[in-house]
């Protein structure tokens, strides 16, 4: 048991920190509902963030460590799927990398553009495709989950088999999911602090009323064992690990969001607040992979049988 | 970051479920429904901690110079977690290896050393704390319980409440006033339970017999040397002590062996395969794992030596949630394990419904996390 940082994990965020600084403040007013940047996402690539877990010294923690790192900033980046799941399918699939499961297949997929790659995992198997523009439709423009998403018109009849197991793969998938909830968990939590701190009423602090402290005490519970899970999910990479921390988030999330919006009032329904970048992102994620009652079911079956 | 035991740990973990195999009587479950601090539990802990102690298991996280093995809070942390599991066949001896041994040999005399820690060691002392007051519960500052120093002796008047093991415990380590000044005016008093003028009346409860008690203090008497740290140097002390019985009870572990022994009575009977059954076992599980995790999080800082903040009140918090949690699922779909069924189940529910009472409030650390890890600003007094 060690649950500090080592000094390659701390080395490895120092630098993710120092790249994304300039990543760090949402622009307000002109930001739409959802916030990305081909210019962060070049530089992940670029200094080779996104394949840390295939490095012997740091592995799919460090790897879960970097997602949960990036999820706290406000523009989305695919780097969950890319760095904890495609290692295992093909470590050269053009990115982004769009997962879906056999039987979904009409779920708005996060990151779905032309030139992306459509991994579809069944109990059968796992495949893939690079999705052209004639599959894919967009979104309706205000699309609320801060994400850009799309929706697959079809499936092209020649796919690529992959050789990976699907139960491997949906193992990895609940892993980066619930690393990148673990930092959208984080960040929503700081903002509101802030937030809440500053804003006066009756003279004081929001943050001075019990009915507030308690509620956001809460949250810094179940988002820190989020993390935490996540991180032991990753290290671990057990079945029950990963749907446990999968389920926890996603309970988390369900948890905390309204009251998040609740607590910054008219302001929490603004765009002048990003706010929503994380918490719209989290509702998407509740939905991954049959919600909390896929992981519940997964959870127990890896646990009890 | 790394979350396996090493070889070692795992191998002082078998050693302790050895030692419990070879020494927890036939029928061990169901007499462990007594609990921890009835007279049936404390008088077999009376002999059990001493065989502990033969075997180098009662204290082996204490450093040498404290006839301890040296081991680290790793293997301190294991030690209690099998304990729990069992039914904690310690009794009321967990505080004194846990809390009271450290705390004497920080702050005591080197005759508070000399009188205490030897019976400790011996696992033959029983310890109760005199903290809460009719009106100091979670606002344990406002106690009352007045001792006065006149000609070398405190003379101790007023009372005390909930006070676990006081029934048959050798010695209170007791909160006591002696100025006005809030936390400053209290000051520590160790007072053995014999002395004249302590009446102890056990109250009835849920959470079994000879857990709670009301305790007198009438005139009494104990010498000056009797006091523990100086005069208002309580509050530093408690804190200290506290933060070492924050995490000394790894309910976390107990809660969740208790989900998989109802989850195994479930399957028994066939009745596991019901999927909104399934589900709400997965998020007790996820609960208690991630309980653990935080609660190691902590450990972790007290092996690197840092000190141990506010984080602790998080971690218990989350264990709160957990233990809540699955006593609500034994009662919604083993609710005969209460009746009779179970009484491994029924150990878990007494033992699992004091979680956020027992040890400061669930709510008080709350308010701790807001203005201590979340660092909101405070509430106005």
């Amino acid at each position: 048991m060690q649950l500090a940082l080592n000094d390659d994990q701390t080395q490895v965020l120092d630098f993710v920190e120092a790249l994304a600084r300039p990543f760090v403040s949402a622009p307000l007013h002109d930001a739409g509902l959802a916030l990305e940047s081909a210019e962060l996402d070049a530089a992940l690539v670029e200094n080779g963030f996104l394949d840390v877990m295939a490095v012997e010294e740091l592995g799919p923690v460090t790897a879960a460590l970097v997602v949960e790192k990036l999820a706290r900033l406000p523009f989305a980046v695919e780097a969950a799927v890319s760095a904890l799941v495609r290692p295992l399918i093909g470590p050269d699939l053009p990115r982004p990398l769009c997962l879906v499961e056999e039987g979904r297949l009409s779920a708005p997929l996060r990151f779905l553009r032309p030139g992306a790659t459509v991994v579809v995992v069944g109990p059968g198997g796992v495949n893939s495709f690079t999705a052209s523009e004639d599959m894919i439709a967009p979104a309706q423009e205000d699309t609320l989950y801060a994400y850009p998403v799309a929706f697959l018109k079809g499936v092209p009849g020649d796919v690529t088999m992959h050789d990976a197991d699907p139960a491997e793969v949906t193992r990895a998938w609940r892993v980066a999911m619930a690393a990148e909830a673990a930092g959208l968990l984080g960040a929503a939590l700081a903002s509101v602090v802030t937030y809440v701190s500053e804003r006066k009423q009756f003279g004081r602090p929001l943050a001075t009323f019990q009915a507030m402290r308690h509620r956001l005490a809460e949250a810094q519970v179940v988002t820190n064992t989020a993390y935490w899970l996540a991180m032991r999910a990753a290290a671990s990479g057990t079945r029950a690990d990963a749907a446990m921390a999968l389920l926890h988030a996603q309970e988390a999330a369900r948890r905390v969001c309204y009251d998040y919006h609740q607590f910054l009032g008219g302001m929490g329904m603004t765009l002048e607040h990003p706010l929503h970048l994380w918490t719209y992102r989290l509702k998407l994620l509740t939905a991954e992979l049959g919600g909390r009652g896929g992981q519940g079911l997964a959870a127990a079956e890896a646990l009890w049988g | 970051m790394q979350f396996e035991w090493t070889e070692d740990q795992d191998a002082f973990r078998q050693q302790i479920r050895d030692f419990l195999h070879a020494n927890l009587p036939d029928g061990w479950e169901k007499f462990s429904e007594h609990g921890p601090a009835s007279p049936a539990l404390t008088a077999f802990a009376r002999s059990f901690c001493v065989t502990l102690a033969d075997a180098g298991l009662l204290f082996p996280h204490w450093p040498r110079d404290m006839g301890g093995e040296g081991l680290g809070p790793w293997e301190q942390q294991i030690l209690s977690e099998e304990m729990w599991i069992a039914g904690e066949p310690r009794g009321g001896q967990y505080m004194n290896v846990n809390w009271i041994g450290p705390t004497l040999e920080k702050y005591g005399t080197a005759a508070q050393k000399a009188r205490y820690l030897e019976p400790i060691t011996r696992g033959e002392s029983l310890w109760c704390q005199g903290f809460s007051e009719p009106d100091a519960g979670s606002d344990l500052a406002s106690l009352r319980t007045r001792a006065v120093l006149k000609d070398g002796r405190y003379v101790i008047n007023g009372q005390k409440i909930w006070t676990s093991y006081a029934g048959l415990a050798d010695t209170c380590f007791l909160l006591t006033r002696t100025s006005d000044d809030r936390k400053k005016g209290i000051t520590i008093v160790l007072v053995p339970m014999d002395t004249p003028g302590i009446t102890v009346r056990q109250i009835p409860s849920l959470i079994g017999e000879g857990d709670i008690h009301e305790v007198f203090f009438d005139d009494v008497t104990v010498p000056e040397t009797a006091r523990f740290g100086d005069e208002g140097q309580a509050w530093e002390i408690v804190a200290y002590s506290l933060r070492n019985e924050r995490l000394g009870i790894p309910r976390f572990t107990l809660a969740r062996a208790a989900l998989d022994r109802a989850v195994a009575m479930l399957k028994e009977r066939g009745d596991f395969v019901r999927e909104h059954v399934r589900i709400e076992a997965a998020r007790c599980a996820a609960l208690c794992e991630g309980a653990g995790t935080a609660n190691y999080a902590v450990v972790q800082k007290r092996v690197d030596g840092l000190a141990i903040g506010a984080e602790s009140s998080s971690a218990r918090y989350a264990t709160v949630m957990a233990e809540r949690a699955v006593c609500e699922f034994v009662v919604e779909f083993l609710p005969e394990a209460l009746a009779g069924a179970s009484p491994y189940l029924k150990m878990h529910h007494q033992r699992g419904i004091v979680a956020g009472i027992a040890a400061g409030s669930a709510e008080i650390q709350l308010n701790i996390i807001a203005s201590d890890v979340l660092e909101l600003p405070r509430e106005p007094r």
